[in-house]
């Protein structure tokens, strides 16, 4: 996949005394034991989490001690916090972890070189869901099901791997088989200035139609107020984190009866007509270059009064460094498609276990993963974590519904969290975006097609056709 | 009479130059004023519409980008070895290399220049995989003498190029003179040719070393947590959540002073090494 492909991830509701961003991550261990955050808590000998409670699973912790191992992350405020927390990790196994942060745009690639050169360098990565067909037609990486159905290597009944959310864990799995585990997501929802509506007597979108007159209703460029954004940047993680949606809602199905790819049907058509005359019309010129923080910055600053994206982009806009619109905003669902469906991304980072790996260093890295996804770690990383930044894309569905760590996510405005949990609930789409092993390639092809179509170079139908002469190459070669 | 119409008109024409020149420059530097403001700025004041031209500025980016959380600190120290050990290595081989190809009679020596050249013809991006590859097998990956080989491979066909056509146009009289008095080739090497490509020598130094710094798709890949080069940790500022376009700008700045201060430092000899083709009226002897 391409540079571009940052896409899709972002959240994190900065709350309580936000400084910057990435200060917080790292001023995290600091404020731990000075603030007297935890006053009150006794951890028997995490710094971070209460290792106790880690320890009551029935497995051996310190089976690979000894063992080290290196992750590849992003550099994003979630895997910073993941960190952060780290020394309990080690406390607890014995199992060195280092952390290699990498630009978004560059993580796929360069795991894709580790696992295809089988050079082990990455024990695991933060893995885009797409490129799982990918790794698992290669058998770059190891099915899960082993370590998870292991006595030795994983107690379910304290792990509880189906509290992940349901969505989250079919889009890292294959052929009904897990190869990754999710780690932090996100859910595609409606954002809107509720100050804005309040005043022209406007409701949050329940269908597209009502999502383009709302758009029409606030749009207002003479006084900087423009109606609608949507990521109009071109890319496999862009343009094509949204349409896919689009796409999906209109009842578009990627492949027909026989198997084969299908991008220029009717659905298609009528999905890149709604978009192209959405943003055309109601949208700041540019938007063609714009990627969802550009969309989150605008909103901001208070010049756009709706906006489609990932539930986690209230981080920018809820920034008091940043944003002009805090206290005005508000928070729904996906609206309904022609199709009655309302679809959302099913992004999240997980993590798989790099096949080449040795069978210790495989056990050390399922230790890894087991711990981080736990509970125990996805709680020490949200609302209980000791610095500003806390994480809004927990994993788990028992996570959702703690008292605290909706608390801490209130605050993001009006609505938040029941838009991400009904989002996560209802509206996850595990064929959101056609899985296949070339999704890089036809990922792009798409993501062209789209913007070719938005900026007026070709017509709606002009632009899928040839996609699908070009998608039919690759699929073929 | 005629005269000083004549003289008001170059006047003229000369305001006009100017004035053109000055705008030209203007435009060119605009993006790196642009940077520097933003670099002032804070976060919110840089999205502010429109831009404001008063403003406090804060010099708490600068601190931020260098000692805060994600400092890039430990980074340009890498970047600053890197760069260093490569110039150092590819001017070392690239000057023997040069002389050898502007001078001595050697079988092949067509083919060897085009082979030299050949390296260079390949898109870098279709060498990552066998770079990678091969740095793996020897345990390479990640270190400082890897991506220093990686990149020699790079700056040593540009060096030997450039100081090629820069030896070429030394009058062979000068050496065969030395020669007369019983120098061998190493002593005109270093004598005769070297004080004479001194430009040429300043020139390559400042590419090869501007390559090497602003490198970044071998620096991702082939790099990791040992070797991590300020082109890769600029890119803590632009996380997944949010680019801080401030610290991003100071960040950018202060990789920049390096390159600044060398620029600054070999200008003279740059601006004759330049020249030295033009003066004798562009062709090679």
């Amino acid at each position: 996949m391409t540079k571009a492909d940052d896409n899709t991830n972002q959240r994190s509701v900065p709350l309580v005394t936000r400084r910057t961003l990435l200060k917080g991550a790292v001023s995290g261990a600091v404020l731990a034991t000075s603030s007297g955050f935890f006053a009150g808590r006794a951890y028997a000998d995490g710094q971070f989490m209460d290792l106790d409670s880690l320890r009551a699973a029935n497995i051996d912790w310190r089976q690979a001690e000894g063992a080290s191992i290196t992750v590849g992350v992003i550099p994003a405020g979630y895997f910073q916090n993941l960190e952060t927390v780290l020394p309990d990790f080690k406390e607890l196994t014995g199992i060195d972890v280092r952390f290699e942060m990498t630009p978004p745009g560059q993580i796929r690639q360069k795991a894709v070189l580790d696992l295809s050169s089988k050079t082990g360098t990455w024990a695991t990565h933060a893995a885009d869901p797409m490129y799982y067909d990918l790794y698992v037609t290669n058998d770059w990486v190891d099915p899960l099901d082993g370590y998870l159905g292991d006595a030795k290597l994983t107690d379910n009944d304290w792990f509880q791997y189906e509290d992940i959310l349901a969505g989250w864990r079919g889009a890292t799995s294959v052929g009904g088989s897990p190869f990754g585990i999710p780690f932090d997501g996100e859910a595609t929802i409606q954002v809107y200035r509720k100050d804005v509506f309040d005043k022209l007597g406007l409701k949050p979108a329940e269908t597209f139609d009502e999502f383009t007159s709302n758009a029409a209703a606030a749009h207002d460029p003479d006084n900087r107020l423009w109606g609608t954004a949507l990521r109009g940047f071109r890319g496999a993680g862009q343009n094509m984190y949204i349409y896919p949606s689009i796409f999906r809602s209109f009842g578009g199905e990627w492949f027909d009866n026989t198997g084969k790819m299908v991008v220029n049907g009717p659905e298609a058509i009528a999905a890149l007509n709604w978009y192209v005359n959405l943003l055309n019309n109601y949208a700041p010129p540019g938007v063609e270059n714009w990627n969802w923080p550009d969309i989150a910055d605008a909103f901001g600053q208070g010049t756009v009064a709706s906006y489609i994206d990932a539930h986690g982009s209230a981080a920018v806009i809820t920034n008091p460094e940043k944003s002009k619109v805090i206290g005005k905003i508000g928070f729904a669902r996906w609206p309904k498609g022609p199709s009655g469906k309302r679809v959302s991304s099913i992004w999240n980072w997980s993590f798989p276990i790099n096949g080449a790996l040795s069978q210790k260093d495989k056990v050390a890295t399922w230790l890894f993963i087991q711990w981080a996804a736990s509970k125990e770690t996805q709680v020490a990383t949200t609302y209980a974590f000791p610095g500003a930044y806390k994480r809004t894309g927990a994993n788990r569905t028992s996570v959702w519904e703690i008292g605290e760590y909706r608390a801490t996510l209130e605050a993001a405005g009006d609505n938040y969290i029941a838009a991400a949990t009904t989002s996560f609930a209802e509206d996850t789409d595990v064929e959101w975006r056609p899985r296949l092993p070339q999704w890089p390639a036809v990922g792009d092809t798409m993501a062209t097609a789209i913007q070719a179509a938005l900026v007026g170079q070709s017509t709606v139908t002009d632009a899928l056709n040839e996609a699908q002469k070009k998608i039919e190459a690759i699929l073929k070669g | 009479m005629a005269r000083s119409a004549s003289k008001a008109a170059a006047a003229r024409r000369n305001g006009f130059l100017i004035a053109a020149a000055s705008l030209l420059l203007l435009i060119w530097v605009f993006p790196l004023i642009w940077a520097v403001i933003v670099s002032l700025k804070s976060e919110s004041e840089v999205l502010a519409y429109p831009p404001r031209v008063i403003f406090e500025p804060t010099f708490q980016n600068y601190s931020d980008a260098l000692f805060g959380g994600v400092s890039i600190l430990p980074s340009l120290v890498t970047s600053l070895i890197v760069s260093t050990s490569t110039t150092i290595l590819t001017i070392i081989i690239a000057v023997p290399a040069a002389y050898a190809f502007a001078r001595l009679r050697l079988r092949g020596k067509k083919w060897l220049g085009f082979y030299t050249l050949a390296t260079q013809m390949v898109p870098p991006v279709g060498l990552v995989i066998p770079y990678f590859l091969i740095l793996n097998k020897i345990g390479w990956l990640d270190t400082f003498q890897g991506m220093v080989t990686v990149y020699l491979t790079f700056s040593l066909p540009f060096a030997i190029w450039l100081l090629v056509s820069y030896m070429e146009d030394i009058p062979r009289e000068m050496e065969e003179a030395a020669f007369l008095d019983k120098a061998n080739r190493f002593q005109t090497l270093w004598h005769i040719i070297l004080p004479q490509v001194r430009g040429g020598i300043a020139v390559t130094v400042i590419f090869i070393f501007l390559n090497a710094w602003n490198e970044f798709l071998f620096a991702v890949q082939l790099g990791g947590n040992t070797v991590r080069p300020v082109t890769v940790a600029m890119f803590n500022f632009v996380s997944v959540e949010q680019t801080l376009w401030a610290k991003l700008s100071a960040a950018a700045l202060v990789a920049m002073l390096p390159m600044i201060i060398i620029g600054i430092a070999a200008q003279k000899q740059i601006v004759k090494g330049l020249t030295v083709g033009a003066v004798k009226g562009g062709g090679r002897l």
